[in-house]
Order: structure tokens, then sequence, then C-alpha cells
């Protein structure tokens, strides 16, 4: 049987536990995914108070300029192998906040994503159907946003500079390697 | 109703201009000196619920327009009497090279954190008011965001559209 | 005892969205707090500069997440009033379904919220099912879940669709015949009594000097709403009561919600029998080319929260030149919590900050 030769894939597709942290708008899409109607329990999916038990991270919503730097501190406090998936519009390329100061447009410039949710705001069996898909890629071994990040993390923390200023958390990985 | 508080106001003060936009809405022109004095008769008078302390950029005029908002919340015995749904909305132009203004946290106790966003967003110094941290926003920005010659768009391409992605590195 | 520093947030139990308090406090006591919004700050206000009449209309809505319909009713209530617009009759009627089935939902959503909050999880699963009973409905009206973009200057965009109305009596009344199961588990139940007595207290001449409207207003004994001070859509043709409560506190606070929420459910029962026929919105002009006379305008209604307005500049254009929104959360939420949290205990400040009913995104805009 397939599980059998690959435990570990078994074990982290079927409970991927969520940070409980509802940024922007999805503070009304979250809640109702979490409760008895659309339970998402039955997915494996469920809430979990610290980002240290948590492998999976919903941003649901636009990310202003305050939020990220509290999305980066709890995305590098998860432990590996973790998946990130991108709610809504605003994340992609703004969406409806394309022209406003104080958000960030495209959140992959700062963290790895590996899917994301297009709806303004999207369903609850969106969030269910993404969760489908990831248990695909995680199969075929396509969920690598963690590896990507250790790999080019000085890009990343680079970009995060530019868009925060003087960061006051100091580097996850080492800095040393390839210079441009 | 709106008449006579009109009559009442020319008559207290020299410098206001009032206008009845409609039946239930007042426009005041005042001077800036005159704004607090103007609104302590008003709070006097039963007129005690500052709903709402706004700015409007004329940069055409070159000046800022400061608007105060005051109606009032039912007077005796919990029974409206059709006073309450009269508004005063209280205007006074600040130069714009120059904003500054007195605050009425003496007059009205919530008007603090009005002034606060509107320090932050517009520029505007109100003397007395000891609080006048940053609200909002976390980063400084060269224009006040809300004035009309900030530029947002141009902003963004500026800052965030700069910033590569990352997998546009060569290794 | 040595002084702490403690950093509640942006992410707990207290509040509904983003926001985070920087607390001072020595042993269990709290000696001062700070309140640090700012997570949620779009810039809305700048933004709609840019767009013209009509465009604003998707934006206008998300600024309150929770209750998008009050805000597109205040955005069409200013817009009427500057270009002159009457609404029809209809409209007006079904504008006040419409805005009681919000209330009802984001009643209900307060309550999963206190509900949560205190550890009463059976309570607040039920909430959320019952809200989004209300959901479907307004689903089936307008086509999405959450943000609706139905109410617009002239009147409402389509009209009901066939056997709505059945469907609203009956959702009523599987959400009305549950109110004494409600009652038994969170209502009347003595863990609430104990938890929510006497936390929060805040008296009338305070509430008034600290600018609050809504519950914490009601709360404390004044009969001051919106729908009755200054009527607007048909809530001067229906028959509904304020509910006021004399204490002050939180747990005053909470049972005001579920006496509104019954009111709500009334309302909408007497409007759907007295609706007349006719049309349900008048023509506007072309939008794409929509110039709006030189002139300002202040108009306000009573989202469930407390009074929301909104100050508007026109200059002549086919954009709004200056647009101000006064939310209820914004006095509740900065000044009032910081003053009821002085002297209150750790355990007591979720407690506080959400039976003071505040959404963050409001604040912020």
């Amino acid at each position: 049987m397939k599980w059998l030769k690959q435990p570990h894939k078994m074990s982290q597709k079927y409970s991927l536990w969520v940070v409980y942290f509802c940024t922007g708008c999805g503070i009304i899409e979250i809640p109702p995914v979490i409760t008895s109607r659309w339970d998402a329990e039955r997915f494996g999916v469920i809430p979990v108070a610290t980002p240290r038990q948590a492998n999976l991270f919903l941003i649901t919503g636009y990310v202003s300029v305050k939020t990220l730097g509290a999305i980066i501190r709890t995305y590098e406090q998860m432990s590996a192998p973790k998946y990130t998936v991108g709610f809504g519009s605003c994340p992609i390329n703004g969406g409806m906040y394309w022209d406003s100061y104080n958000t960030i447009k495209h959140l992959d410039k700062y963290i790895p994503v590996d899917g994301w949710i297009a709806g303004c705001m999207p369903r609850p069996e969106a969030i269910f159907v993404a969760v489908t898909h990831l248990w695909t890629m995680i199969d075929k071994g396509m969920a690598t946003g963690y590896i990507k990040y250790r790999e080019k993390y000085k890009s990343y923390r680079r970009n995060q500079e530019k868009a925060l200023g003087k960061l006051e958390w100091p580097p996850l990985y080492s800095m040393e390697g390839k210079d441009e | 109703m709106n008449k006579l508080l009109k009559g009442e106001l020319e008559s207290a003060f020299k410098d206001v201009l009032v206008n009845i936009l409609e039946d239930t809405r007042l426009a005041a022109i005042a001077p800036k000196d005159a704004v607090l004095s103007i609104l302590s008769f008003l709070k006097n008078k039963g007129y005690d619920h500052l709903a709402l302390i706004s700015c409007v950029d004329w940069i055409e005029e070159g000046e800022l327009e400061l608007v105060y908002v005051v109606s009032s919340y039912l007077q005796k015995n919990n029974e409206c009497t059709g006073n309450e749904k009269l508004h005063i909305i209280l205007k006074t132009r600040i130069p714009r090279e120059k904003p500054e203004s007195k605050t009425v946290i003496s007059v009205f106790e919530n008007a603090e954190p009005y002034e606060r966003e509107l320090h932050e967003l517009f520029g505007i110094n109100f003397e007395g008011n000891e609080k006048l941290t940053p609200l909002f926003l976390e980063r400084d920005y060269k224009i006040p965001p809300f004035r009309k010659d900030f530029d947002t768009r141009e902003y963004v391409k500026e800052t965030f559209d700069k910033i590569p992605f990352v997998e546009e590195e060569k290794e | 005892m040595r002084e702490l520093e403690l950093y509640f947030g942006p992410q707990h139990m207290g509040m509904v969205g983003n926001m985070s308090i920087t607390l001072k406090a020595e042993g269990d006591r709290i000696l001062e707090a700070q309140t640090n919004p700012g997570w949620l700050h779009r810039g809305f206000e700048k933004l709609m500069e840019y767009r013209t009449w009509i465009q604003n209309f998707p934006m206008v809505c998300r600024i309150n997440v929770i209750e998008p319909d009050s805000m597109e009713m205040v955005y069409a209530m200013g817009v009427e009033k500057l270009a002159e617009i009457e609404v029809p009759e209809r409209a007006n009627y079904i504008r006040t379904i419409v805005l009681e089935l919000s209330r009802l939902s984001s009643h209900l959503f307060g309550c999963w919220a206190y509900a949560n909050m205190l550890g009463f999880d059976t309570v607040a699963q039920w909430a959320m099912y019952h809200r989004d009973l209300v959901l479907d409905l307004l689903e089936e009206l307008t086509g999405a879940r959450v943000y609706h973009i139905y109410i617009w200057p002239g009147g409402v965009r389509r009209d009901l669709p066939k056997g709505f109305k059945n469907k609203v009596l009956e959702t009523l009344h599987t959400i009305g015949s549950s109110v004494p199961d409600y009652d038994a588990t969170f209502f009347n139940n003595r863990l609430f009594y104990e938890r929510a007595k006497g936390i929060g207290k805040i008296t009338r001449e305070e509430a008034k000097e600290l600018g609050a409207t809504g519950q914490i207003l009601r709360a404390t004994g004044m009969k001051f709403d919106i729908r009755k001070v200054e009527p607007y859509a048909v809530y001067d043709k229906v028959d509904f009561e304020i509910p006021t409560r004399q204490d002050g506190d939180a747990y005053s606070r909470v049972w005001l919600i579920r006496d509104e929420m019954i009111q709500s459910v009334h309302i909408v029962m007497q409007c759907l029998e007295k609706m007349p026929q006719g049309e349900v919105y008048n023509r506007i002009p072309n939008p794409f080319k929509w110039k709006i006379a030189k002139g300002e305008a202040y108009v306000r209604v009573e989202s469930s929260r407390g009074e929301l307005g909104l100050y508007m500049v026109s200059n002549g254009e086919d954009k709004p030149y200056r647009v101000h929104f006064r939310t209820p959360s914004y006095p509740h939420g900065l000044i009032i919590l910081e003053k009821l949290l002085e002297n209150a205990s750790i355990a007591d400040v979720g407690n506080t900050m959400i039976s003071l009913y505040v959404i963050a995104p409001e604040i912020d805009r």
C-alpha cells in the first residue's frame, strides 16, 4: 500500500494544524470554517494557539506593513515542514488596495507561498479544495516552500529589510554564502 | 428651532457666519480663535455629543479646514424631543504652511483620538494635547499621507514595486 | 512589587480583528493600558478620492467586515442627499429587511466571540450555525455571502426572488424557537453571571463624556438609538422597542445583545407584511459621467455597535473630495477601553474588551 512506503507524508497530510492568526478581512470567514457547519476538523485542520505547534499558515486577506513583521516572526517560529497558503486576492497582487500606501502587494516576495486561493472573500468550500490540492502537492513533493526559504534566505531577508527597514530580530539562517 | 439657534449664535459671537443647510443641519464658519468658546457655548446649551473632528484639504486655496460636528444626546426623561436631530457643523480655516490649532479636550474629553489622527495624517499640531503620538502609521512620510499633494500611486511605485521577486535572482 | 510590561495582541480572544494593547501590570493588577491600533490601516478615505462615486461602492462595504450593509447604507444615504435622489417606498422596506438581517448576523457573531472568550463552546457553535442560516438568505438575495453591494443610490439592485418571504419566515422561526436553549445554556447561566457581573462598569455621565453610543450607552439607561431619534428607511413605520438596562457593566451589555436580536426579528416580520408593490430603484444618471454638485452632508445610521456617521464633501467633480467615516468603535476602542482597564485584573482583560463590542477594522479604516 502506498502509505506504508511513506508514512511521514500521510501523517503530515492528514493533520495540518493551522495557526490561528486571522489577518485582515479573514476574521469573517475563518470562524465559520472551524465551527460545526463547515467543519474543518474532518480534513484534519484544527486551529492551534501557538505557531510552534502548527504546520500550516493561512494568510487571510490583505497584509499591512505592521502585520508583515508579525507574519514573518510567526512563520520563522513554525517548525519544518511547513506550508503557507494565501487566501483571498489581496496577497496575490494587492487586490482591491493596489494603490494603498500601507499594504504590501505581493506576499511571495517576503515569505514563500505554496498555493493561492482566489476570491474576495472565497467561500469556505474553497479552503477545503485548497487543502486537498495541498495533499496532492505533498504527495508529489511539490510543496517545498520551506526548503526554498532556507536556500534563498539572503534574498528574502533583503526584501524584508527593504519593506520594513531595519529588522529587530536576528537572521534565522546563516547569512554567509553566495554573494551577488 | 434651528433659526432660533442661528439667531443666538450670531448674537453671542460677532465673527460667526451661520448657514442653514437643511432642516436639521446648521453650518457655522468661525475664525480659529473663537472655536473653543463657541464649543463651550454649545455644550452649555445642551449639545453635548461631539461626533467627529475632521479636516478637508483645500489645496488650491492654500488652507486646511477643520470641521467639528456637534449634536446632542437625549436630555431629560429619556424622551425624544426632536431637538436631538439638530447638528451643528462648525468649520474653521488654518493656513497650510503653518497648521496649528488649540485642543478642545477641556470642553469635550473624547476629542483626543480625533486630534491624534489628524496630527498624524494631516500634520496639524494641536497645542495642549499631550498625546500626539503615532496612531496608525509606522514609517515616516515626507508629506503627511492624507494631504492632496501626496500621490499614493507614485509612492507605491517607488517603494513596493521596486522590490524584486525572489525567483528573478540568478544563482 | 515590580512593574511588568505585557504585550497583548494582535491576535487574541478579546478583539475581533487585529489590535494590540500594551499593559503595565504590577502583579495581577493593571496600572495603565495603551492601545496600539493600525494593523489594519489601508487609508480608505484617501483611496476613495481616486475612484468615482459608483466605483466606491465595492470599497465601502469592506471597512466594517462584520456588518457591511450598514456601511453601504450610510454611503448611499450620503450620495442621495448630495445628489438629491429619492428612493421608492418598496426599496425602503427591502433596505430595512437587509439591514435588520445584517444586524442579526452581526449580533450572532458577537455571541460567538463572547461565548468563545468565556469558554462556552457549545453556545458559540450554535451561534455560528444560526448566523450561517441568515447568511444563506442574504446569499440568495444578493449573490454573495459576505460583501453584498446591494444597497446603492436610488434604491436596491434587484427585487426579492420568488419564495423569499417564506424562506425568511422559516429561518426566523428556527432561530426564534432556539432562544430558550440559548437562555438556559448561556444567558441565565450562573457561571456567566459570576464572571460578567460588575466587570467593566461605566456610569452614564462617564459614557456621555467619552463619546459612547450604542450598547455601552443603552446599558446605562439612556434610550439613545438613531432609529428612533432620527429615523431613516421605514423605521418610523414599524413598531419596536429599545431595550435598556441600568447597571452599565458587561453583564448588561451582553443581555442587550440578546434583546436586540429579538427586536430585529419582530421588525423583519412586520416589514414582510407591510411591504407595498412597486419599483425598487430610481434611475441615476450615467454612472460613468456622473458629477454631483458642490456641497457637504453629514448622515448617520444605527449600526449594531452604535452611531455610524459619514461626513462627505463634494467639489462638483465625478469623485468625492473628502470622505470621513465616524465609526462607533473609534471612541469605544481607544479611550473607553483604556479607562476601563485601569485597576482591572489581567484575567478580566479579554472579558472587558469583548463586552465593549469593538471591531478593529472600524478603528483603523
